[in-house]
C-alpha cells in the first residue's frame, strides 16, 4: 500500500519539467522579495520602538516616546544650530547647498528622527483618525459603490452592524493601539499577504493541477491502463493515486513556502511583531484600516492565511483528480481546471445587485484564495461576511468530498478499453 | 534486390545489432529469434525507422535512406504495435494512410473495399475502430500494409491475435503475395512460417546465424535428434545430459525428443530433424536464461 | 492536399473546439467585457462626446483657427453655467454667482456649505454641463502644453517630440478611445494567444504518443509529414486567431469609435509615437502583431509538441515562457510597440529576432526529424 503511493509519488516527482518549474517558482519569489527590499533598513524601526516601549501604545509608553524624542530634537538643534520642533521643519526648510553640510552619520540621525516622528505623530492621531470612522457611513458606500439593493443591500447592511460591534469593542480593547510597519508608507500587509502569497498559490496551483493531472492520468497517457488496473490492487489504485497527489501537493506546498516565507523573513526583520495585533492603527493602508474579526496577532494570522491556504489547495487536488478520473486526459484537465477556477471567481459578478446570490456565490475557493490577504477581515468589501472562511471551507469541503467519491465510484464501474 | 551491408546499431554503449550482412530477394522470409534478439532493430532499419551506425542497405545498389520516398513507395510495413485513432473507421484510417502513402482518393477508395475484404473486415467498415477486438486491429493493419501493393513488405509479428482460422487464411494470403514481391515476416513462432518460407532468416548474439532454406537449415541437425522412452524419475538426471526438445507423458512414462551429437544408444530413435528443433537447440542459452 | 486536410480534421476536434469556446468566454468576461461594456466609463462619456464633436468639426486636427472656435464653444457653455449659478440660491449666496468664481473658488479649503453644492452639481444632480466644462478646461489645457516636452527623456525621445512639434502634430484630441483599444487590444492578445497555444500545442505529441509514427514515416510520404503538420499548425492559428478576432472586433464596433479612425496616433493625448499612423491604421498594426505573436508561439508549441515526453510537460515548458512574454513582452509589443516611451528599435527588433528564432527552430526540426530514430 505504502509502496503503491512511493511509486505513484515517483512519477511526479521524476518529471523533470516539474522539478524545473518548481525552482524556476522559487527563483521568482526570491527575486520579488529581495527586488522589492529597499527599505528593508527602515523597517527595523519598529523593532526598535517595540523593543524599547513595549508592544502596546499606551499613555505611559507615548510619554516616554515624546521625552526621548525630545532629547533627539536638542540634539537636531545642537548639530544645525537654531530650534526645531520637528525634524520635517528643519528638512523642509534645507537648501540643496546646505546638504552637504553634514555627514553621512548626521543624516542617519535625522533619517532615523524623521522615521520616529513619523510612527509618533501616526500614534498620536489613532483616536483621532478612528473616531472618524462611521461603520455605517462605510457600509452605505459601499452599497453605492456597488449599486447594491433589496435583499443584497440588507444582508449587507445587517453584517456590518454586526462589524460595528466588533470595531466598537476592538477599539475598547485597544487592539488597534499597537506598533506596526507604518502601512500608508510601506505596504507591508499588502506586499506579505496579497503580492508574496499570490505568488505562492498560483504558482503552487499550477504545479498541484500538474502534478495531480500527472498522477491521475498516466496510467491511461502511457497506455499501462490495461494492466495496471486488472492488477489484485485494480481500480483501487485510483485511490492511492489521490493520496499520492495529495503528498505530492503538500511537499510542494511545504517547500515554496518554507522557500518564499524563509528569504521574506530573513529579509525583513519582524522579530518583534509576532504580537501584534494584525488589526494595528498602523496597519492602514487604503481607505479604512485592516480590521479582523478577531484578535489576532500577527503571528496567528499568518498561520491562519497559511493554514487556509493549505487546506484550499488540498481540496484543488481533490477537485482536479474528480476531473482529471472523468476525462482521464491530463491537458483537457488543466485547461478545464485554469477555466473553472477564473468561471467561480467570475460567478458573483453574473448575479443580480439585488439579490443575496451575489454573497453566496462569492463563498467559492478561488475568491478565498485571490482575496487571501483580506481574510478573516471585517474589511474587505462584499467578502467582509465573518463566516466567509470557514463556510466556504467547509462547503467546499463537502462538494469536493461528493464529487471526488462520485468520480471515483463511476471510475470502478467504467469499462476500460 | 534488399542488401544489408556491414550493419550495425548501437543505442549508446549497447550493441543491438552488430556487422550484420544478409539478401533478399523475390520471395517470402522469415525472421526467427529470439525476444531481444535485435530483430525489431533489424526490421526498423529495413523500414527506414531507425538508421544504422554502421554500414548501409540498399536496395537495387542504391541506399535506401537516398531513396528516401521512392524506396518508402515501394514499403509496405506493420509494425508489431501500431497506434490508430479510436474515433475513426478502418476506411477513414486507411484513407488517411492512402494520403501519406500517395495514392489518390478514387484509387484508394477501391482498393480499401478490396483489402478490407481480403481481412474479412467488409462489414465493419464504417465502425469505429474503438470498439474492435486485437485480432481486428490486427488485420486492419495487415490491409493498410498492402494498401499500396508494396514491392516490399514487411511486417513484425504479423499474426498477434489472430485465431487459427484467420491464421490459416493470413498464411494463405502470404504465399499468395510472396511469388511476385519480397515479404519479410519477423517472429517467434516456428509454425507460422514454417512451411511457406523459401528462406529463414536467423539472428544469435547481435549476428546473422543462418539464412537459408528449412531443409538446409534443419540438414545442420540431421542424425543428431532421437527420440526415446524414459522412466519419469530418469527425467532429471537425462535433462542434464542432453539438449531436450520436448517432452510428452504418455502410459506413466515419458517420451523425449532430444539432440545427442555423437554416437547413439541402442534404445534411442533417429528421426528427421525440424525447424523448431534447430530453434530450440541454438536458443538454448538464450531461452534457458529467460527461463 | 489531403493530407494537410486530414492534419487540419485532427486538429480541429469538437472537444478541442467546445474547449476553446469555454476558455474565450470565460477570458471574454475576466478581461475584455469590461473594456466593451463599459465605454465610455462613467464621466468619460463627457470626454466621448466632446472627442466626437471635435472630429466632426475640425476634422483629423485641429489647426489655430479651429481652437479659437473651440474656445468660443467652451466659454458659451461657460456663460450657461454662469446662468445656471445663478438661478440657484445656494449658489449666489455663496458668492458662486458666475463659472468664473465656482471655478476660481479654493476648493481644498472650503466652506461646508460650498461643497455642499459642488457635491449636489456633480454627483446628486448631475449636471452635465460641468462635467463637460472640466472636460473642456482638460482638452484646452493640453492644448495650451503642446508645445511642453517633459524632462527625463533620451536624446531620441527628445528629438522625436521635437520633430513632432516641429510638424505641428500635437496631442489635443480626447484620448479615451486610444487607452481604451489598447486595453482592449492587450486583453485580445492574451486571450488569442492562449486560444492557439491550447489548440495547437497536443497536435505532433499526440500522433506521437499514440504510437502512430511509425505507420506514418514508412509511407511514401514519410519523414516528410513533419512538415505538413507544421504547415497545418500554422493555418489551424490562422483559422482560429482570424475567427476570434472576427468575433473580438464585431464585440469593439459596439464601443463606437469608428469617427476617430481617420484621426492620427500623436493626435490622441499622450500617445507620442514614433511612427504616425491613423487609428485605423494603428489597429491594423495590433492585428498584423496579434498574427505575428499567435505564429511565433505556435512554432514553439509545436516544437515542444516534438519534443516533450507528456502533455503534462508539455503545459509545464510552456507556462514560463508565456507568462514571462505577458509579464515583459505583450504590453510592449502590443499597444506600445511604437510609443515613444519604449525605445524605437524594441518592437522591431523583437519581432525580428523571435521571427528569426522561429525560423531556425522549424529548420532544425525538419533537419533534426530527418535523422531521428524512431523507437516508440
Amino acid at each position: 500500500m505504502m509502496r503503491i503511493i512511493i511509486n505513484e509519488c515517483k512519477k511526479a516527482l521524476t518529471s523533470p519539467i516539474l522539478i524545473a518549474l518548481f525552482i524556476l517558482f522559487s527563483a521568482f519569489n526570491i527575486f520579488v522579495i529581495i527586488s522589492s527590499s529597499d527599505h528593508k533598513e527602515e523597517l527595523k524601526m519598529v523593532n526598535e520602538i517595540i523593543d524599547q516601549y513595549g508592544k502596546d501604545i499606551t499613555d505611559n509608553s507615548m510619554e516616554r516616546f515624546e521625552s526621548d524624542i525630545q532629547m533627539d530634537f536638542a540634539e537636531l538643534s545642537r548639530m544645525t544650530g537654531s530650534e526645531f520642533t520637528s525634524v520635517y521643519e528643519f528638512l523642509d526648510g534645507l537648501r540643496f547647498e546646505d546638504q552637504e553640510k553634514y555627514n553621512d552619520e548626521q543624516w542617519e540621525f535625522f533619517n532615523r528622527l524623521q522615521l520616529k516622528e513619523m510612527y509618533l505623530n501616526t500614534a498620536k492621531s489613532i483616536d483621532e483618525s478612528y473616531g472618524e470612522i462611521d461603520i455605517r457611513k462605510t457600509a452605505e458606500s459601499e452599497i453605492k459603490k456597488y449599486g447594491l439593493s433589496g435583499n443584497a443591500a440588507e444582508t449587507l447592511m445587517n453584517e456590518y452592524d454586526k462589524f460595528s460591534e466588533r470595531f466598537d469593542e476592538m477599539v475598547n480593547n485597544g487592539e488597534h493601539k499597537q506598533w506596526f510597519f507604518a502601512g500608508k508608507a510601506y505596504f507591508m500587509h499588502s506586499f506579505l499577504f496579497k503580492t508574496v502569497f499570490l505568488h505562492i498559490i498560483i504558482e503552487a496551483l499550477l504545479l498541484i493541477v500538474l502534478s495531480t493531472a500527472l498522477i491521475t492520468t498516466y496510467e491511461f497517457e502511457n497506455k499501462t491502463h490495461l494492466v495496471a488496473y486488472s492488477t489484485k490492487r485494480g481500480r483501487k489504485l485510483m485511490k492511492n493515486k489521490l493520496l499520492a497527489s495529495l503528498a505530492i501537493a503538500t511537499t510542494i506546498i511545504v517547500f515554496l513556502f518554507a522557500i518564499t516565507l524563509g528569504t521574506f523573513f530573513t529579509v525583513f526583520d519582524y522579530s518583534q511583531i509576532w504580537n501584534t495585533s494584525i488589526s494595528s492603527a498602523f496597519n492602514w493602508e487604503y481607505n479604512f484600516p485592516y480590521v479582523a474579526w478577531w484578535d489576532l496577532s500577527v503571528g496567528t494570522f499568518l498561520i491562519g492565511l497559511i493554514a487556509l491556504v493549505f487546506i484550499v489547495l488540498l481540496l484543488f487536488v481533490g477537485l482536479t483528480f474528480a476531473l482529471s478520473v472523468v476525462v482521464k486526459n491530463s491537458y483537457i484537465t488543466f485547461f478545464s481546471i485554469a477555466a473553472l477556477f477564473i468561471f467561480m471567481w467570475l460567478l458573483p459578478s453574473f448575479m443580480p445587485t439585488s439579490s443575496i446570490l451575489l454573497f453566496v456565490f462569492a463563498y467559492t475557493l478561488p475568491t478565498l484564495l485571490l482575496a487571501i490577504g483580506s481574510s478573516f477581515m471585517g474589511s474587505s468589501g462584499l467578502i467582509m461576511f465573518e463566516n466567509f472562511e470557514w463556510m466556504t471551507i467547509s462547503c467546499w469541503t463537502v462538494i469536493t468530498l461528493a464529487v471526488s467519491f462520485m468520480s471515483y465510484i463511476r471510475f470502478k464501474k467504467i469499462d476500460i478499453s | 534486390m534488399l542488401v544489408v551491408k556491414d550493419v550495425s546499431k548501437r543505442y549508446g554503449d549497447f550493441t543491438a545489432l552488430q556487422q550484420v550482412n544478409m539478401e533478399f530477394n523475390t520471395g517470402l522470409y522469415g525472421l526467427l529469434a529470439p525476444n531481444g534478439a535485435g530483430k525489431t532493430t533489424l526490421i526498423k532499419m529495413l523500414a527506414t525507422l531507425i538508421t544504422p551506425s554502421e554500414g548501409e542497405i540498399q536496395y537495387n545498389g542504391k541506399n535506401i535512406l537516398e531513396m528516401d520516398e521512392q524506396y518508402r513507395d515501394l514499403l509496405g510495413f506493420l509494425p508489431q504495435q501500431f497506434g490508430y485513432y479510436k474515433n475513426y473507421s478502418p476506411k477513414q484510417y486507411m484513407l488517411y494512410l492512402a494520403a501519406l502513402k500517395g495514392i489518390g482518393k478514387k484509387e484508394a477508395l477501391q482498393k480499401i473495399d478490396e483489402l478490407l475484404d481480403k481481412v474479412a473486415l467488409s462489414d465493419v467498415v464504417n465502425k469505429k475502430m474503438k470498439k474492435f477486438s486485437g485480432g481486428m486491429i490486427q488485420r486492419v493493419g495487415i490491409a493498410q500494409a498492402l494498401l499500396n501493393d508494396p514491392k516490399i513488405l514487411i511486417l513484425d509479428e504479423p499474426t498477434a491475435g489472430l485465431d487459427p482460422k484467420e491464421r490459416a487464411r493470413f498464411r494463405h494470403l502470404l504465399t499468395e503475395l510472396a511469388r511476385e514481391r519480397l515479404v519479410i515476416i519477423s517472429t517467434h513462432i516456428v509454425s507460422d512460417i514454417e512451411s511457406i518460407a523459401n528462406e529463414i532468416i536467423m539472428i544469435k548474439n547481435k549476428q546473422l546465424l543462418y539464412k537459408d532454406s528449412v531443409e538446409k537449415i534443419c540438414a545442420t541437425l540431421n542424425g543428431n535428434v532421437f527420440e526415446t522412452t524414459i522412466d519419469f524419475d530418469y527425467l532429471e538426471e537425462f535433462r542434464k545430459k542432453y539438449v531436450l526438445l520436448s517432452e510428452k507423458q504418455e502410459y506413466g512414462k515419458m517420451i523425449v525428443r532430444f539432440i545427442h551429437k555423437g554416437a547413439p544408444e541402442m534404445e534411442w530413435n533417429s528421426v528427421p530433424s525440424q525447424l523448431e528443433d534447430v530453434f530450440l537447440y541454438e536458443y538454448r542459452d538464450v531461452i534457458e536464461g529467460e527461463e | 492536399m489531403r493530407i494537410l486536410w486530414n492534419e487540419l480534421k485532427k486538429i480541429f476536434t469538437w472537444k478541442t473546439m467546445l474547449l476553446l469556446l469555454f476558455i474565450n468566454s470565460v477570458l471574454y468576461f475576466l478581461l475584455i467585457e469590461f473594456y466593451i461594456e463599459y465605454f465610455p466609463n462613467g464621466s468619460e462619456v463627457y470626454s466621448y462626446n466632446i472627442g466626437v464633436e471635435m472630429v466632426e468639426k475640425y476634422g483629423a486636427t485641429m489647426d489655430e483657427n479651429e481652437f479659437i472656435d473651440f474656445q468660443k464653444t467652451y466659454e458659451d457653455k461657460a456663460e450657461e453655467a454662469t446662468q445656471y449659478l445663478q438661478s440657484r440660491e445656494d449658489a449666489v449666496g455663496n458668492g458662486l454667482d458666475t463659472y468664473e468664481k465656482f471655478q476660481a473658488y479654493d476648493w481644498q479649503n472650503s466652506s461646508q456649505k460650498a461643497s455642499d453644492l459642488q457635491g449636489d452639481i456633480f454627483f446628486e444632480s448631475e449636471i452635465d454641463l460641468f462635467w463637460e466644462l472640466q472636460e473642456f478646461e482638460r482638452l484646452i489645457d493640453f492644448y495650451n502644453y503642446r508645445k511642453s516636452i517633459p524632462d527625463v527623456l533620451t536624446d531620441n525621445q527628445r528629438a522625436r517630440l521635437n520633430e513632432l512639434i516641429a510638424k505641428e502634430k500635437f496631442g489635443v484630441y480626447t484620448e479615451i478611445a486610444m487607452s481604451n483599444f489598447k486595453h482592449f487590444i492587450a486583453n485580445v492578445g492574451v486571450a488569442i494567444l492562449f486560444s492557439v497555444v491550447l489548440v495547437i500545442s497536443p497536435m505532433i505529441l499526440k500522433d506521437r504518443s499514440r504510437g502512430i509514427l511509425p505507420l506514418q514515416y514508412t509511407s511514401k510520404k514519410g519523414r516528410n509529414l513533419l512538415k505538413t503538420k507544421l504547415l497545418a499548425g500554422y493555418i489551424a492559428t490562422f483559422l482560429v486567431i482570424t475567427g476570434l478576432l472576427a468575433v473580438y472586433f464585431s464585440l469593439y464596433s459596439l464601443n463606437n469609435t469608428s469617427m476617430f479612425f481617420k484621426v492620427h496616433v500623436n493626435t490622441f493625448i499622450a500617445n507620442e509615437s514614433w511612427y504616425d499612423p491613423t487609428f485605423f491604421q494603428f489597429i491594423m498594426l495590433c492585428v498584423a502583431a496579434i498574427y505575428l505573436i499567435g505564429f511565433i508561439f505556435v512554432t514553439l508549441s509545436m516544437s515542444f509538441s516534438n519534443v516533450v515526453p507528456n502533455l503534462v510537460s508539455l503545459i509545464g515548458i510552456q507556462i514560463p515562457f508565456i507568462v514571462g512574454f505577458l509579464i515583459f513582452g505583450l504590453s510592449r509589443l502590443l499597444p506600445y510597440m511604437i510609443s515613444v516611451w519604449n525605445p524605437k528599435w524594441l518592437a522591431p527588433v523583437s519581432y525580428g529576432s523571435m521571427i528569426i528564432i522561429s525560423f531556425i527552430i522549424v529548420y532544425c526540426l525538419v533537419k533534426r526529424e530527418k535523422k531521428v530514430d524512431v523507437l516508440m
